[in-house]
């Protein structure tokens, strides 16, 4: 006789695969059992890797036992996860699973003493969680959860057939569940890498900071007007904008001026105009800063914004001299954060422009310093109150 | 027959402990705060109260501390749901009478263990 329930089960199983969230997981498995299978209730003991223990993860049914969720947990020394946790004495208590009615049964008969210590011992815990079924689910040949079955609504028993087919789905689901961890764990890593990232990042942009008196705090602002240029562009959909730009351009913020590291201190906080040879030193700073990220495979689309954030639209900057769209995206809105800055900023040798005052002077050297389209998107941000 | 208290202000746990001891032949009452607990200590003086330390209003040892001063016999046992590493009041509440304190998630077997064993006279 087939059973109704199999296929529904089946593709829920398929389904599960794709579920990325452990705990999600483990409720839609027991879920689509109360519901397909009819019991009154079903649970699972789950693994706790960090304690070393087995949780009752979760509980539920409509009409049976509803144990909540984190309240009891069963060490590894329990008699039912002993059994269950070595398969190679199941036959022990009879054929393959434990069922309550077939253990009581059991114990009817005549037993070896420990035999029927084992049988009352696995019975007590199955009534304890109100299991009729105890199923395990293996994943490397370590128990990996035990799901249990409360009895079915209409009070029959569990054919073979269906604990056969039960065992199957823990399998699935113990399979299911595994990649759900793993996923995760590979997602924490992940975070936990960009994180990292971002800080060193951060502390090496701060070296330049320590080394140039005149830029404290420049390289923090140039970050966050850059990013806020990158989000409007992104917004506006603008060509060329996604918001891995967005990140990278962030790093390229923090990291558009690591090549004054290799400008001596007396040029960089030169009390006075510089010296056309001076100047030239000072003009360096991207190609030397490119140099220090290009050995980084991964920052190559960064090492574009440092190296080229000197570039004018008109061709006149430096160090390459190029021109309008050649100019990489992500240098070219560096330099409209790094110039109004600039402006915004004292230096020994001038003192600083009003923000309005900076804004008009963007505006007049749209088109010739400035890629036209971002002055527009950056004026468009400052009267928004946006900086 | 014996009387249990259980006071947890979760009502999931209320009902399955209470379910879990009258199967074991206990008579239960339950009580969903530290107040409730005291008054229902009062009325009915239970054998044992399983008290849960983190409640809303007057928490499980403040309330402890209030039993002890309503009656200084009736065994207590205390249980709590945070880890061992990030607060113990263990002493603490031994030091207020309280006879047990164990942590979620607890065995439930040992707890009916460590309850039977309270009520054996």
């Amino acid at each position: 006789m087939a059973i109704n329930y199999k296929k529904e089960l089946e593709k829920a199983a398929k389904g599960m695969i794709l579920v990325h969230r452990p705990d999600v997981l483990i409720k839609m498995i027991v879920r689509t059992i109360v519901q397909k299978a009819r019991v009154r209730h079903a649970g699972i003991l789950l693994h706790d890797q960090d304690k070393d223990t087995y949780i009752l993860t979760v509980s539920r049914g409509p009409t049976g036992l509803k144990i909540p969720a984190g309240f009891c947990r069963v060490d590894k020394d329990n008699p039912l996860i002993r059994y269950l946790s070595n398969p190679s004495r199941y036959n022990q208590l009879g054929p393959f699973l434990l069922v309550r009615d077939n253990l009581k049964r059991l114990l009817r008969r005549r037993l070896l003493p420990e035999t029927k210590k084992l049988a009352k011992d696995i019975l007590y815990q199955m009534e304890i969680f109100g299991a009729q079924v105890c199923i395990p689910s293996f994943f490397r040949q370590e128990l990996l959860g035990v799901l249990f079955l409360g009895d079915k609504n209409n009070k029959r028993p569990f054919k073979q057939e269906e604990l056969d087919f039960f065992f199957a789905l823990a399998s699935d689901a113990a399979m299911a569940l595994q990649n759900a961890r793993l996923f995760q764990g590979l997602q924490l890593q992940l975070e936990r890498n960009e994180r990292l990232f971002l800080s060193t990042t951060k502390a090496l942009a701060g070296a330049i900071e320590a080394k140039d008196h005149y830029t404290r705090g420049h390289t923090e602002r140039v970050t966050q007007l850059s990013f806020i240029l990158g989000e409007k562009l992104l917004q506006k959909k603008f060509s060329g904008m996604t918001t891995d730009f967005l990140s990278e351009l962030r790093i390229a913020g923090l990291l558009h001026d690591i090549g004054k590291i290799g400008v001596p201190e007396s040029i960089l906080n030169k009390n006075g105009e510089l010296s056309d040879e001076e100047r030239r030193i000072i003009q360096e700073h991207p190609i030397i800063g490119a140099r220090i990220i290009e050995p980084i495979a991964e920052l190559s689309f960064v090492a574009k914004g440092v190296k080229y954030h000197h570039e004018r639209y008109d061709g006149r900057g430096y160090p390459e001299g190029l021109q309008g769209d050649g100019i990489p995206l992500i240098a070219a809105i560096i330099a409209v954060a790094d110039c109004f800055d600039a402006m915004t900023s004292d230096r020994p040798y001038r003192q600083a422009l009003t923000r309005q005052q900076a804004i008009e002077e963007m505006l007049a050297k749209k088109g010739s310093q400035f890629h036209p389209q971002l002055v527009d998107v950056f004026v468009e941000l400052y009267q928004e109150g946006r900086f | 027959m014996k009387t249990l208290l259980i006071v947890d202000d979760e009502a999931d746990v209320r009902e399955f402990a209470a379910n879990f001891f009258r199967k074991r032949k206990f008579k239960v009452i339950t009580a969903n705060s530290g107040k409730e607990a005291l008054q229902e200590i009062s009325q009915n003086r239970p054998d044992l109260v399983l008290l849960d330390i983190k409640m809303g209003d007057i928490d499980g040892i403040e309330a402890l501390r209030r039993i002890r001063q309503l009656d200084n016999k009736i065994k207590v046992i205390m249980v709590t749901g945070k880890k061992p590493e990030e607060e113990d009041a263990s002493e603490h509440c031994r030091k207020l009478g309280a006879l047990e304190y164990i942590h979620k998630p607890l065995q439930l077997d040992e707890l009916e263990r460590i309850v039977l064993n309270q009520l054996i006279e």
